[in-house]
């Protein structure tokens, strides 16, 4: 083939042309449908993200089942703290309105590690205000109870002074922590 | 305070932001800027021929664009290796934010490989076309779509080349500039990070691109025309050093300077840079970024410009110079790029990073990432001749540059 | 082993739930409700069922509401503006909001959209600042390594600090991370190509990149939540209410109450100027 002093320009120039043509289109066909709705992002991402899975619900999603032990934990001092937060997420628990899974309740030590992570007089970032600490193992000293007793050995962990307070009613003796 | 205090209380007030204990940007990082300013150096030297009609650099003139090519042909790699979805990669030119540095990568990139590929097209195409003569089977083919199948080598032809090339030579240094500018940018436009922070950023790494950039090219001319038995034009070498030595000083001076202003204009995060200088960075950027690798080559520079040395000398002396100087920007580069990161946001502390071996972004890909420019360069070496002389072999007609 | 070191794990019941769930297929759904609004300008006003998945809705109208103003009626984004409030004299840095934080979103460990710091103040001045594992297993014990007297000991809760003007959005390549027009910081993860630009770019190193989608991830503010008339998981479950949220534009809510009151509220980082929508009440100047 003859080719003319600016074929090869020609041709170059022709290459660019289509090769921006496509690069065009194809950004054309593959930038999403709602991507600049409302700014420089994809519209749809935000429905997509309210329509994220809610693990953990509330307490009055637990004591429509649970309603004794919702009950006393609503009158107690424990009533903000969330049911999930001890025993795990509503969504382990309940799928489609039917039981799947059995939730942990703690016992022994672990109840003891869980109580102390709020109540723990030691860590001194704690106001009185907000929350009563005790120091350990002073407190048990005190109470004249076996060091090795758990927190819920007295304090029933839904209400902790709902036993207390009754102790009170009955005997008469008041007992400082 | 003893050191053992001094210890005590440094491991006590030390604390890292729980998301800042990982180095996101790792050495891929670190390893992207410094082939980027590699190309941008190397065609800056072709440039100085091209534009700045500098004769003495003809013999690396077409070198250097097929230098700058290998390079450019893998600086999208370490990238790549870095992404955590680097499928997604076309998103950059799909949705490029225009607010981000970044956004722009696409884009400046694909337009510089383009000018800088032809450049090399327009400036290589009357060799191109006689080797085509001579070849077949596949060498062929290659030719021919490298010449846009055209043998026309008229008077009018070649005119037009050559205004071509010289548009395109133009165009390509404030290309070059962008595309490594916009690398210094990434790091200089993130307010978070007070080592990066600075208008000097841009500025110090296109000045360390120029030195990586002809410090390659001295390096790489004298070993391979060494290795070959060729001759080695001495006043090529003699140029590409007083502007390595030029570029050096004008570097190491605002490196140094952005030390200097941390440390002179004591604000609030300088406590922060200066124990990250004295301690988790001492050996890398004091002891070998700056000593051993800035000031041993300034020296040695202050020798090959100023002094009268033997020929062979001269050459040994300004390989072992490049080389230096490669490696400095490497630990610039890695000392920016990591040295920057183990700075916690929490300003009270600073992480460690350990470069992995195996790791996708380990020192094995970088490895092999920083031989692959090499061995892209060894395949287009069969493909275009480097040299100007050899193109005298094809054609008595001299053809090469404007 | 003590309980608590086991919660946050036993209960998210492992990262690989991530996969499918992300591959759950809700685009057909956010395609019909698209569909259903003519013209873009009319996406602005999204119907509440847009944000609550099919399964959960009638399940949802039982639960009472914790932000008023948001359930049966439409939600109009560009008319809201959230405020989120962190008490430090309430906090006693339990730790609830992050092992919630990591449950609703099974967070991969050493990753952390929300953590609790432990500040310690002696009579030299010197601060002294810890957050192992980021609080989530709460703070035991004090520090071993603390000899002096303390002067002043606090709790800082941190997480995404929401900002007007975000740096994250401003550095992100490709748009995945944006502002939605009721002053969300959000992450599109669909488009997201992990670069951790944004990660480099937050100044109070919110972000970070998940180990398995291999995108960057941060605190929303569960917007997952708020859509549907719910508290942000970690103000839920506070139990001392050292984190409230709500909208400013409801002259009832505490958070409305709290930034018109005189007491000292301050941001974090004020100098970066990012201005965020988290407000700390009774915060130390020695918080960073």
């Amino acid at each position: 083939m003859e080719s003319s002093y600016n074929s090869h320009v020609k041709r170059i120039i022709g290459g660019i042309v289509i090769a921006a043509v496509l690069g065009f289109l194809a950004k054309v066909v593959m930038t999403p449908e709602s991507f600049g709705v409302y700014g420089h992002y994809r519209a749809d991402a935000i429905i997509e993200e309210a329509d994220r899975e809610i693990r953990h619900w509330t307490n009055a999603s637990c004591s429509s089942c649970h309603a004794h032990e919702a009950n006393r934990h609503s009158k107690g001092n424990h009533k903000t703290i969330s049911c999930e937060f001890c025993h795990g997420t509503y969504a382990d628990h309940i799928a489609d309105g039917k039981k799947v899974k059995t939730l942990p309740v703690m016992t022994g030590d672990e109840i003891k590690t869980l109580c102390l992570r709020c109540h723990n007089k030691a860590i001194e970032a704690r106001p009185e205000d907000v929350i009563k600490t005790v120091a350990m193992p002073d407190h048990l000293k005190k109470q004249n109870v076996k060091e090795t007793h758990t927190c819920n050995q007295c304090h029933y962990v839904h209400a902790p002074l709902e036993y207390i307070n009754q102790a009170i009613k009955i005997t008469g003796i008041k007992e400082t922590i | 305070m003893n050191p053992a205090h001094e210890n005590v209380v440094s491991t006590l007030t030390n604390y890292v932001f729980p998301n800042d204990l990982h180095v996101h940007w790792s050495m891929m990082i670190a390893l992207y800027p410094y082939i980027t300013g590699i190309v941008a150096g190397a065609f800056i030297v072709s440039s100085l021929y091209h534009v700045f009609k500098i004769e003495s650099l003809k013999p690396v003139s077409r070198f250097s664009l097929l230098f700058a090519l290998a390079f450019l042909a893998c600086a999208t790699l370490p990238l790549l290796c870095h992404l955590g979805r680097p499928e997604r990669n076309f998103n950059i030119m799909l949705t490029p934010n225009p607010s981000s540095a970044m956004a722009g990568f696409g884009y400046i990139y694909g337009a510089y490989g383009l000018v800088l590929f032809l450049e090399i097209l327009f400036i290589f195409r009357p060799t191109l076309v006689h080797l085509k003569g001579q070849s077949s089977g596949l060498m062929k083919i290659i030719y021919r779509a490298l010449t846009c199948d055209s043998s026309n080598l008229s008077e009018q032809s070649l005119e037009l080349d050559r205004k071509i090339i010289a548009f395109l030579a133009a165009i390509g240094i404030p290309m070059a500039c962008v595309l490594h500018g916009y690398v210094g940018f990434i790091f200089g436009g993130i307010k978070a990070n007070p080592t990066w922070a600075t208008p000097l950023m841009p500025v110090i790494f296109l000045l360390s691109a120029c030195v990586s950039g002809v410090s390659g090219i001295i390096l790489a001319y004298i070993l391979i025309k060494s290795f070959r038995g060729q001759y080695i034009d001495l006043e090529c070498v003699k140029t590409c050093t007083k502007f390595l030595a030029g570029f050096f000083i004008v570097d190491f001076t605002f490196e140094m300077l952005e030390i200097f202003s941390h440390s002179y204009l004591y604000t609030e995060h300088y406590h922060m840079v200066d124990r990250l200088l004295a301690g988790p960075l001492y050996v890398s950027f004091w002891e070998w970024q700056v000593g051993l690798l800035s000031v041993v080559p300034l020296l040695l520079l202050g020798i090959l410009c100023l002094t009268r040395i033997s020929d062979a000398s001269y050459k040994l002396l300004a390989s072992v110079v490049s080389f230096m100087l490669l490696l400095q920007v490497v630990f610039m580069r890695w000392n920016v790029v990591i040295g920057g990161q183990l700075i916690s946001k929490s300003d009270r502390g600073f992480t460690q990073f350990h470069p992995e071996w195996f790791d996708k972004e380990g020192i094995l890909t970088a490895i092999v990432l920083m031989t692959l420019p090499l061995i892209i360069l060894f395949v287009l070496s069969k493909i275009f001749p480097f040299w100007n002389e050899e193109d005298k072999d094809l054609n008595r007609k001299e053809v090469g540059g404007t | 082993m003590s309980r608590t070191d086991k919660t946050p794990n036993a209960v998210s019941g492992g990262v690989p739930d991530m996969a499918t769930e992300l591959n759950g297929d809700r685009r057909a759904f956010i395609k019909k409700v698209l569909k259903g609004a003519i013209g873009g300008s009319l996406l602005l006003v999204i119907p509440l069922e847009a944000g609550v998945g099919e399964k959960q809705e009638n399940d949802f109208d039982k639960i009472p509401e914790q932000i008023p103003g948001i359930r049966g009626q439409e939600y109009d984004m560009s008319s809201r503006q959230f405020a989120f409030v962190v008490d430090i004299t309430r906090c006693i840095g339990c730790g609830s909001c992050c092992v919630a934080d990591k449950r609703e979103y099974n967070v991969p460990d050493g990753n952390y959209r929300t953590w609790v710091e432990r500040y310690v103040k002696d009579f030299d001045d010197n601060v002294y600042v810890d957050s192992p594992k980021g609080g989530v297993e709460g703070y035991q014990e004090p520090r071993p390594e603390l000899k002096g007297k303390i002067r002043d000991t606090f709790f800082v809760p941190k997480l995404c600090n929401m900002c007007k003007k975000p740096s994250c959005v401003q550095v992100c390549p490709v748009g995945a991370t944006f502002k939605s027009p009721d002053g969300f910081i959000l992450v599109d993860s669909k488009r997201c190509v992990g670069c951790g630009y944004c990660i480099q770019a937050c100044p109070y190193s919110a972000r970070f990149l998940h180990p398995v989608t291999r995108t960057a991830e941060k605190c929303t503010w569960c917007y997952h939540r708020v859509r549907k008339g719910l508290l942000p998981v970690c103000v839920h479950v506070c139990p001392t209410k050292a984190r409230k949220f709500g909208d400013m534009n409801d002259k009832k809510s505490e958070v409305y109450k709290i930034l018109r009151s005189h007491d000292v509220i301050t941001v974090l980082k004020k100098d970066m100027g990012n201005a965020p929508s988290l407000y700390y009440k009774g915060v130390r100047r020695e918080v960073v």
